[in-house]
């Protein structure tokens, strides 16, 4: 559209001279993106997260916080200026790119940019900074994925680099026990003085005598996809732009609860350049849920795509389509609303009280528990003899625990387009964890066959669960249905707070019975779920709760009581933890103070009653995900050793209960810690599938529905093919997702990737081994068996081995796979080596960890400062040692801030207070405590090369390693996070 | 850009960045605290120094370590420029369009202390302070302690630091202080704090601002 207030202006974009026509309103972020500098990322919008950061000047600015105009005259460098296009490999990168792909700096990627333009600031005045300096250096640019610690050291590495200092690979360390040697022992070998504080910089594997090294499972590989990351190329799904598209914005209401009584939108759907105004009048009313899980969705299904009613503020209204996102937030001001504002309720509590506010009161909603008491679920569920039990028991305790609602925070929003393709088939762009699912619930909605409908996932930029969900999809797929036009739909940051998903508040009754000889016999648990206006995931989360809150101690007797309310709040969903790092605060919390009030060691309280390698894990069948169970047992539990590595590089000993001995002045020290166990996607329901296809030069097509959300994932999958079809890590190309292109797969979510996905991979690759030995063998003119190990002195496949890219016998002839592809394709028994597999289990293997903080009290203020944090992990046989110390020290970092900071909190109409990424607040790089990571593998036989998950373990057990260590400091037990200065501030006035 | 006008003021023009104000080695530093400390590196190259005074709340602790060195501002108006208190500003006393920031360097004879409290080492202060205290041999020349997140507004200046003056500095008088503040603050609770707790904290983080000038004090003798 012409606007005559445009006017051009002279930029100097990474070194080239620009003629840029400009709005005076718009930003420097829109306009630098509109011009194909998609390395820079909207991530807020209010000057909060610094992904849109560029250099203006040699200066790290926000450009969204700009005008493009005040960028006339002026040098502009982003992420494009690093390094010539196309940077094909680490070598062609700028050192400042190669050093973060190389230290695994790069977990989702979205924030990259932003944090290599603030290393080159740095390092352009300051050629050798300290760490200091390098944390203050990114403070302004957040990172969710990774807790910082690979980001700085990239910069200390890029600086070296650019000092042309020689580097050496950046990897883990390795310890392999010798036969009699305990995993203590050899920490000497890394920790000068284990427990004082000097540690490793970098991760630490310690690994079992038996377990024999292997060529690419194991290895630090770079990932996959770091070159393009690094050099900011089109990943994400806003990094493309249709032609004719349009941008769709979302009406949201400003009242907790209210219904609709009329909706004018005349005068929003006169505006030219307006296409679309939709409302609940105009789309038909189809009942779904939005979390993405796998068929059949649990109940209720109590959402429609809009409603003629709301029900928390951030609800969706109405939406439009316009040329340009400026016009389509101009077309939201003129929709008129009429609410009949209705009585809300906030507190779960009260929400199940008789006369509450009715929040689904709709006669086409099914599956609500007791309407009248907005309880949409009640769980029961219990194992063992009561009586017996509570019989057998010495001590009672009872103790209530509260969590609050934390936000995902992904830098990346969720952002969709949506548009018709050439054969009139409805194809969905968009930033989800859940491609598959998405296709399926969206056909319904949009009245499409599920045929018509293609998903495709690109790059994303964090989910932590969040992205589990249909947030946007079904809307942008509406009006692209009633313009027949290309649609785009973001979030802004506002919304992502009030308008997508969050962590399920809990309040937790524990119940426990002990006898004088630390045996815990009895268990019962009482769950209240806050799971806001809707449904979602308000069932699995919560029986996710109560299943992992009651399996870490197993308890002969376990009782499980749960209702599930609604709320007026906005809706909590998936969030990595997923239920089981509430109910690891309340149970570790609960055993830390039965240990102390007994006055029984604690780590030898829980050593004592923590499950064991044999032991049935007791809730498994009776508390599924939204159904019942597998019975399932632990084949692998490194937990005693994590344990003992642990307290050993800690130094617990010496310090647990003497760090206060002579204090002086207001500041306490404290040591905690904590034990965790996990799971390793959902028994009996998830599936995963691959497909590998070889090509001419021996590579391979490695095609997977996983999504890799910045995990990793693509990177540790194409390693476990690289070792079963013995090539390297780089000759498998590996693509994700397109519910068109690439086989099934259930999704990011569940801690399921490494183990399920992981499973899927090695079986397709064994296939395709097999194919390949079979070919080499009929060029070869061996007559190979196809059943395994051959009898009577024959060959058989298990007696042929891949490796170096080659097809050994054992004769000692060799084919390459280029000779075997060629030959394949084009020569003899002509056929496509190719092969599919998939993957499920019904067992869900824990990996387990241990978690040491130590930290300090301010007695006057409350506040709580964490200056290291240890963590020792069983995640089975590591397949990448650097991608999962990251996430490791990512869910750290964000258990950090569920354990100190992180609370979305509400006036008393339902607007949230704290809506945007500063007053809500996660951890910075300049505030990070120590964070310290080693694995003790073990050999899940269950597991691809005996792999467990590692994703969500790491939240689960922060806030009750830090509630322990404020104890030690204090006296003081908190039962309510976060440990927020005011609540430390009263406890400790109170205990006076 | 910034400019040592004389020995012992610092002038800093309005349009500068706050990271210029950083980067100048003459920048005092309860300034040089305040600033890095609080904003980002990118807040502080695209935010300038005019902006923050006619706003304070986009840099509470800037201004408050501005108002404890006793700045001031010069002002263009119809009738010509004129300089005032930036104290004045703030509390809207004074109007006009700022030309100029001009902060006093503190001479040997000072010493300045600051405090705050916060949910996390980098996070905005819940509460803060910022004292400077000028000495005549043992005795208090002039004290002055801005305190941030205990008013309705973003930051002023505390009226019980006065009684210290013409006295001596020691830890019972700065407690007396620190007591007298907490009933001078009029917080307003919010989500990080409760008016309780802000109060609180309005007396802790002023006893710990003054006491640090103290330790100062006590150091160069």
């Amino acid at each position: 559209m012409s606007n005559d207030r445009t006017k051009k202006i002279g930029v100097i974009i990474n070194g080239e001279e620009r003629t840029l026509t400009v709005h005076p309103a718009d930003t420097l972020l829109d306009t630098l993106r509109a011009a194909s500098y998609i390395s820079v990322k909207y991530g807020c919008g209010t000057g909060d997260c610094g992904a849109c950061t560029v250099l203006l000047d040699g200066e790290p600015v926000h450009s969204c916080q700009m005008r493009a105009i005040e960028a006339e005259g002026r040098e502009v460098f982003t992420v494009e200026g690093l390094a010539p296009f196309p940077a094909r490999g680490v070598d062609d990168l700028h050192p400042i790119q190669r050093a973060f792909v190389e230290t695994g700096a790069i977990q989702c990627g979205y924030c990259t940019p932003a944090q290599m333009l603030s290393a080159k600031a740095l390092l352009d005045r300051n050629p050798d900074p300290t760490r200091e300096e390098i944390g203050e250096a990114l403070s302004g640019v957040l990172c969710r994925c990774t807790g910082y610690v690979k980001i700085i050291q990239a910069v200390e590495r890029a600086a070296a680099l650019m000092r042309g200092e020689t580097v050496e690979p950046f990897r883990h360390l390795e310890a392999t026990l010798g036969d009699d040697e305990s995993p203590q022992a050899v920490l000497g070998e890394f920790y000068a003085v284990p427990g004082d504080g000097l540690h490793p910089r970098t991760t630490l594997v310690i690994s079992p005598p038996e377990m024999e090294p292997l060529q690419a499972v194991g290895q630090s590989s770079v990932k996959v996809d770091g070159v393009k990351l690094a050099a900011g190329r089109r990943a994400f799904a806003d990094d493309v732009k249709m032609e004719r598209m349009l941008y769709g914005a979302l009406l949201i209401s400003p009242h907790a609860h209210a219904r609709i009584r009329s909706i004018d939108a005349s005068e929003a759907r006169v505006l030219e350049g307006v296409h679309a105004v939709l409302t609940h009048e105009d789309i038909p009313r189809v009942k779904y849920a939005s979390g993405g899980q796998s068929y059949p969705q649990p109940p209720p299904f109590d959402q429609v795509c809009l409603d003629n009613k709301v029900r928390h503020v951030g609800d969706r209204v109405a939406v439009v389509a316009a040329e340009t996102p400026r016009l389509a937030q101009r077309a939201l001001r003129l929709i008129q609303v009429e609410y009949e504002v209705l009585p809300h309720v906030l507190d779960g509590e009260e929400a199940r009280e008789h006369g509450a506010p009715l929040i689904h009161e709709e006669p086409d909603t099914e599956g609500i528990y007791d309407r009248d008491r907005n309880i949409v679920h009640h769980i029961e569920a219990g194992e063992g003899d009561p009586e017996a039990a509570w019989g057998r028991a010495d001590h009672v305790f009872e103790r209530e625990y509260r969590t609050s609602q934390q936000q995902q925070a992904h830098i990346e929003p969720h952002v969709c387009i949506t548009y018709w393709d050439e054969d009139g088939r409805l194809v969905v762009r968009t930033s989800t964890q859940v491609p598959f699912h998405i296709r399926r619930m969206l056909a319904p909605l949009v009245g499409l066959p599920e045929k018509d409908i293609r998903v495709i996932k690109p790059r994303i930029g964090g989910g932590f669960g969040n992205k589990q969900e249909m947030i946007l999809e079904d809307l942008c797929a509406h009006l692209t249905l009633a313009t027949g036009r290309p649609v785009r739909m973001e979030y802004t940051r506002h919304q992502e707070f009030t308008s997508s998903r969050s962590r399920h508040p809990t309040v937790q009754r524990y119940r426990m019975g002990v006898t004088d000889d630390m045996d815990v016999v009895a268990t019962e648990l009482d769950l209240l779920g806050d799971t806001g206006a809707y449904g979602t995931h308000g069932l699995t989360v919560n029986m996710v709760a109560g299943q992992k809150g009651l399996t870490l101690y197993n308890t002969p007797y376990s009782a499980f009581r749960c209702d599930v309310v609604y709320t007026n709040k906005p809706v909590p969903g998936a969030f990595r933890g997923y239920g089981a790092m509430q109910t690891m605060f309340g149970v570790e919390t609960l055993m830390s103070e039965i240990a102390e009030e007994m006055g029984w060691d604690v780590v030898e309280f829980k050593r004592r009653n923590w499950i064991k390698e044999g032991e049935e894990l007791l809730m498994a069948k009776a508390l599924g995900e939204g159904r019942e169970g597998f019975e399932q047992s632990i084949h692998s539990n490194g937990l005693e050793t994590c344990v003992e590595v642990g307290l050993k590089a800690i130094g617990w000993y010496g310090k647990r209960g003497q760090l206060n001995e002579n204090p002086v002045g207001p500041i306490r020290r404290g040591i905690g810690m904590s034990v965790m166990g996990h799971g390793s996607g959902i028994a009996g329901l998830d599936m995963a599938a691959a497909t590998i296809k070889m090509n001419d030069d021996g590579s391979f097509n490695l095609l997977i529905g996983a999504t890799d959300i910045g995990t990793g994932s693509d990177t540790i999958l194409a390693q476990i093919a690289a070792e079963e079809l013995g090539v390297p890590v780089n000759d498998m190309i590996v693509y994700s997702s397109d519910t068109d292109f690439t086989p099934f797969d259930k999704g990011a979510y569940a801690s399921s990737t490494t183990y399920i996905s992981g499973g899927a991979v090695r079986k397709a690759a064994a296939r395709v081994a097999n194919e390949i030995k079979v070919h080499a063998a009929t060029m070869l003119g061996v007559n190979l068996q196809e059943g395994g190990e051959a009898s009577d002195g024959g060959i058989g496949l298990e007696d042929v081995m891949l490796r170096d890219r080659s097809v050994w016998f054992p004769d000692g002839r060799s084919v390459t796979l280029e000779e075997v592809a060629l030959s394949s394709l084009h020569q003899q028994n002509q056929h496509q080596i190719v092969a599919s597999a998939s993957n499920m289990s019904y067992e869900s293997p824990p990996p387990f960890g241990a978690q040491f903080v130590e930290l300090t009290v301010d007695t006057e203020t409350g506040e709580v400062r964490v200056e290291r944090v240890l963590m020792t992990v069983d995640a089975g046989r590591v397949i990448n040692p650097i991608t999962a110390s990251g996430q490791v020290e990512g869910g750290i970092a964000q258990g950090l801030g569920f354990a100190l900071c992180e609370e979305m909190v509400y006036d008393d109409d339902g607007r949230l207070v704290n809506p945007r990424l500063g007053p809500y607040h996660i951890y910075k790089a300049d505030e990070m405590p120590e964070i310290e990571v080693i694995f003790v593998q073990t050999d899940e036989p269950t597991g691809p090369f005996g792999a467990k998950s590692v994703a969500e373990l790491p939240i689960d057990g922060v806030a009750p390693a830090v509630a322990d260590a404020i104890h030690d400091a204090t006296g003081l037990w908190l039962r309510e996070v976060p440990f927020t200065p005011e609540r430390v501030w009263r406890a400790l006035r109170e205990a006076d | 850009m910034n400019e040592r006008v004389a020995a012992e003021v610092f002038t800093v023009a309005a349009d500068a960045s706050l990271q210029s104000v950083l980067n100048d080695p003459s920048s005092p530093p309860p300034v040089r605290r305040a600033l890095s400390g609080i904003h980002s590196l990118q807040l502080r190259n695209e935010t300038i120094v005019g902006r923050t005074l006619r706003a304070s709340r986009l840099g509470p602790q800037w201004i408050a370590a501005l108002l404890a060195l006793g700045a001031g501002v010069t002002l263009d108006r119809d009738d010509g420029s004129q300089d005032v208190a930036l104290d004045a500003l703030i509390r809207k006393e004074e109007g006009g369009a700022v030309a100029a920031l001009h902060i006093p360097i503190l001479d040997a004879d000072s010493a300045w202390g600051e405090a705050h409290v916060a949910r996390t080492p980098s996070d905005m202060p819940i509460v803060a302070a910022f004292a400077v205290v000028r000495m005549d041999g043992e005795t208090v020349q002039s004290a002055r302690v801005a305190l941030t997140g205990v008013w309705s507004e973003a930051v002023r200046l505390a009226r019980a630091p006065d009684v210290l003056v013409g006295g001596p500095l020691d830890e019972e008088r700065i407690r007396e202080v620190a007591v007298t503040v907490e009933g001078e603050v009029e917080p307003v609770g919010d989500y990080v704090g409760s008016e309780a707790y802000r109060r609180a904290m309005a007396g802790v983080v002023t006893r710990r601002a003054l006491k640090a000038c103290l330790e100062q004090e006590e150091a160069d003798e």
